[in-house]
């Protein structure tokens, strides 16, 4: 599809038996940096292909998740089918999975077996709780997840008592952050692999993903430096800074000294009503009256502006203010082009797609989509023969 | 001098063996730091007196016990180098000689401005692993640019997907963005240690902190390319569930619920004891909900509005609905399952003695790191440093001390 450059993971090899968002990132960012990743999936298909939106009856969401990995189909209740997996387990380095605690034990894939069968095996089990979880705390799904680690219930900030709490972007975010866990730790133990010939079972918390995230703010509140509370803004900095609208879309504004406030005056002209604020005000006098006496007259103003005139202006002025962006705006968006973050391919059922890219840019590895996401047991020949 | 892996801080773990030195403040690049300890490497974070990381200041406390800083950086080696001297630049290099991987998230251009790019580098340690995390990466028109977690964040695409429906995008917690660039960090470099096992060959790693955040919204961006749909802020919109949402209960409370199927529905208005829910011919179908999901919302509101958040959900989850209370603050700081869990764990603390931490999401078994040392003093590992690691006599460094080369 596109010219081979050398990947990171090459030559390691992941089964995938993972059904769920947060397991198949996990294994997407393993193919994409090169490892082989051959995905099972169940007969009629892996869940997530049944998983909308679709264009020319394709899951869009299963031919992101699933660039660069292979497919085989196995009915891992089949006792034939469970053999080969066993077949491909024993020539692979890793088992990526994110089903709940039973059913790993009925299928013969519990930490117990898994690693008497396969002891030069990394294991990675991806769950909401984590393993030793009550089972119906383990049937949560994202927005269970994020709400249970406590980042919707701050998200976003100020929000009244009145309004919900919100899943965060998309549908898949707390899954997404556990992904990443997943594969670093997936990766850190194919390491120790390498070097000593030993496997080891991996549990990922999606939850604790969720905790460790706001480390540095929680972590006060557990050890007693500020008081945890029930209060909807606990995780809040206070300060002005927010999302406005301003006349072609939105723009977020981020101040905290007198530079800023400074800076942002001269960018306004100077209007009069900035004279009623101490110049270190967002230092030294940044009550609520005053964000609330300061958001009322800016928000006036910003909504005169355009979004990329103006923030254009503000960075050269000092002023952390920035377009938020929308999925239209980011292809042409002059950094995303000269980093080539998007990546433009031919797609056998979309036709021209644009495959978002990682955020880490490999001198000498870099990531590609170097084949889309396969279709259902497109690989199961060439697979299972070479496991035979 | 003996075998440079006989000198490691030996904790196990998956990346036992492998040594990082970072240059980094704040939060992202600590963060990425403490992935990589957590996991058993072992991390040297250069500091100075004169350059200090801002967390240390935060809370107006002394440096040495700011909760900010000892919050994120457990397991980590502190050692004192003056880098404005030509001495101290000379000493950061040797230590950088000895390790695997060079982290960094300084101002775009300083690693360059003190001799530390990556081409220079290679000339000390050729197979060295260089990430450098900067908010829109090292290079490109904007590449000069600095900024705050919520700027990228709004940058990244994220921000305009997060908000109340009909209402300005307010965007995730002012505080998400920079741990996740952090994780994204440690990942790059375990790949690009994978690659030196195989080659020998090392590499430079450019991270981009906005790009971090778009690549969390990368489905709904793939989406719109192929769909030309365009994503917006949804609430809790989801397309395939209804009711899916957070839910009032007593007080301030609430609780999240997420309905998949007509089982999960019909269980759901059954713990709610409202079978006219499960026959008003609004609610029949998915299709149905997700039609009058405003009308649903309300109706569902009012019903669980009575309700204790923590019993509604686990009556919830028992009759196969899942749903879990949205937790605050204290919820979580006092939540038994994460403490029986050790989801929370203790470490040593040089002032209070002991300290609880947020520990890490995974489990690892056989051969788990150990964390058990708190967050560093300034300098606390400037003799294994410089004397075991660097071989320097003592009378050397006290040398250096003295005219605050080490300072």
């Amino acid at each position: 599809m596109t010219p081979q450059t050398p990947a990171a993971l090459a030559g390691l090899v992941v089964i995938e038996t993972a059904e769920r968002a947060s397991g198949e990132y996990a294994g997407k960012l393993l193919a994409d940096l090169g490892a082989q990743v051959i995905k099972v999936e169940r007969p009629g298909g892996a869940p997530t292909r049944a998983m909308g939106p679709f264009c020319n009856g394709e899951s869009a969401l299963f031919a992101y998740l699933n660039t660069n990995k292979k497919s085989v189909v196995l009915d891992l209740g089949e006792p034939e089918d469970r053999a080969m997996l066993d077949r491909l387990l024993a020539r692979a380095h890793a088992l990526l999975d994110d089903h709940a605690e039973a059913w790993c034990e009925s299928h013969g894939l519990s930490q117990t077996a898994v690693a008497k069968a396969h002891p030069a095996l990394v294991h990675t089990v991806v769950t909401p709780f984590g393993q030793g979880a009550p089972a119906d705390m383990q049937i949560c799904r994202p927005i269970n997840v994020i709400n249970a680690g406590g980042w919707a219930y701050h998200s976003p900030s100020e929000t009244p008592p009145d309004k919900p709490p919100l899943k965060g972007s998309g549908r898949f975010l707390s899954d997404y952050e556990a992904g990443i866990d997943a594969a670093l730790c997936t990766m850190a133990s194919m390491l120790r692999l390498r070097r000593t010939g030993q496997g080891q079972f991996v549990d990922i918390s999606e939850v604790e993903v969720q905790l460790n995230r706001i480390d540095c703010v929680l972590d006060r509140m557990l050890a007693g430096d500020v008081d945890p509370s029930a209060e909807r803004t606990a995780y809040d900095m206070g300060g002005p800074g927010t999302s406005f609208a301003c006349a072609d879309g939105h723009v977020f504004l981020f101040m905290t000294t007198r530079q800023h406030w400074k800076a942002l005056c001269e960018l306004m002209g100077d209007p009069d009503w900035t004279g009623d604020f101490r110049e270190d005000w967002l230092e030294f006098d940044c009550t609520s009256p005053n964000v609330a006496r300061f958001r009322e007259n800016f928000t006036g103003w910003i909504a005169r502006q355009e979004k990329l005139p103006i923030t254009e202006a503000a960075q050269k002025a000092g002023v952390a203010m920035v377009p938020v962006n929308t999925a239209a705006d980011l292809p042409r968006h002059e950094q995303f082009i000269h980093r080539e973050f998007f990546q433009n391919a031919e797609h056998p059922v979309f036709g021209k797609v644009a495959y978002p890219g990682a955020c880490y840019r490999m001198s000498a590895t870099p990531v590609q989509v170097r084949t889309p996401a396969p279709a259902l047991g497109a690989d199961q020949e060439e697979t299972l023969d070479a496991a035979s | 001098m003996p075998h440079p892996d006989l000198q490691f801080i030996d904790r196990g773990g998956p990346l036992k063996g492998v040594r990082v030195v970072e240059l980094t403040k704040v939060w992202a690049g600590p963060y990425a730091g403490k992935m990589l300890a957590h996991l058993g490497a072992e991390v040297i974070k250069i500091e100075s007196m004169s350059n200090l990381d801002e967390m240390r200041a935060y809370g107006g406390v002394d440096i040495n016990s700011a909760p900010y800083f000892l919050s994120i950086n457990q397991e980590i080696l502190s050692v004192q180098v003056n880098m404005k001297t030509a001495e101290g630049l000379d000493l950061v290099k040797r230590m950088i000689g000895e390790a695997d991987i060079l982290i960094d998230n300084i101002r775009p251009g300083a690693m360059e401005r003190s001799g530390l790019d990556y081409e220079s580098l290679k000339s000390i340690k050729p197979d060295l692993i260089q990430c450098s995390i900067k908010m829109w990466g090292t290079d490109g028109p904007l590449g000069y640019q600095t900024g705050y977690a919520p700027c990228f964040a709004a940058l990244s695409g994220l921000t305009a997907l997060v908000g109340h429906e009909g209402e300005t995008p307010k965007g995730m917690n002012i505080r998400y963005g920079d741990s996740t660039v952090g994780a994204c960090a440690a990942l790059a470099c375990v790949a690009a240690l994978h690659h030196r096992e195989t080659t020998g060959e090392g590499q430079f790693i450019d991270l981009s902190a906005v790009e971090t955040m778009t690549s969390l919204v990368g489905d709904s961006l793939f989406a719109w390319s192929v769909t030309g749909e365009m994503p917006e802020s949804d609430g809790n919109f989801h397309p395939e569930m209804c009711p899916h949402g957070a839910y009032p209960c007593q007080g301030t409370d609430w609780t999240s619920i997420a309905v998949a199927n007509e089982e999960e529905w019909l269980a759901l208005c059954k713990v709610l004891e409202a079978p006219a829910l499960a026959a008003d011919p609004r609610f029949a179908t998915l299709a149905d909900r997700l039609a009058n999901r405003h009308a649903l919302d309300a109706e569902l509101g009012a019903l669980t509005r009575p309700h204790d958040a923590v019993a509604l959900s686990e009556k919830l989850r028992n009759a196969g609905v899942p749903a879990f209370k949205s937790m605050s603050s204290i919820d979580l700081c006092t939540d038994g399952f994460l403490w029986a869990r050790e989801a929370y764990r203790m470490v040593s603390d040089h002032k209070a003695g002991t300290r609880p931490i947020i520990g890490p999401s995974w489990r690892m078994s056989p051969d788990p790191a150990q964390i058990e040392r708190g967050a560093p003093l300034l300098g606390e590992h400037n003799a294994y440093v410089y004397r075991e690691l660097l071989g320097l006599q003592e009378d050397e460094m006290d040398d250096l001390m003295a005219r605050k080369v080490i300072d």
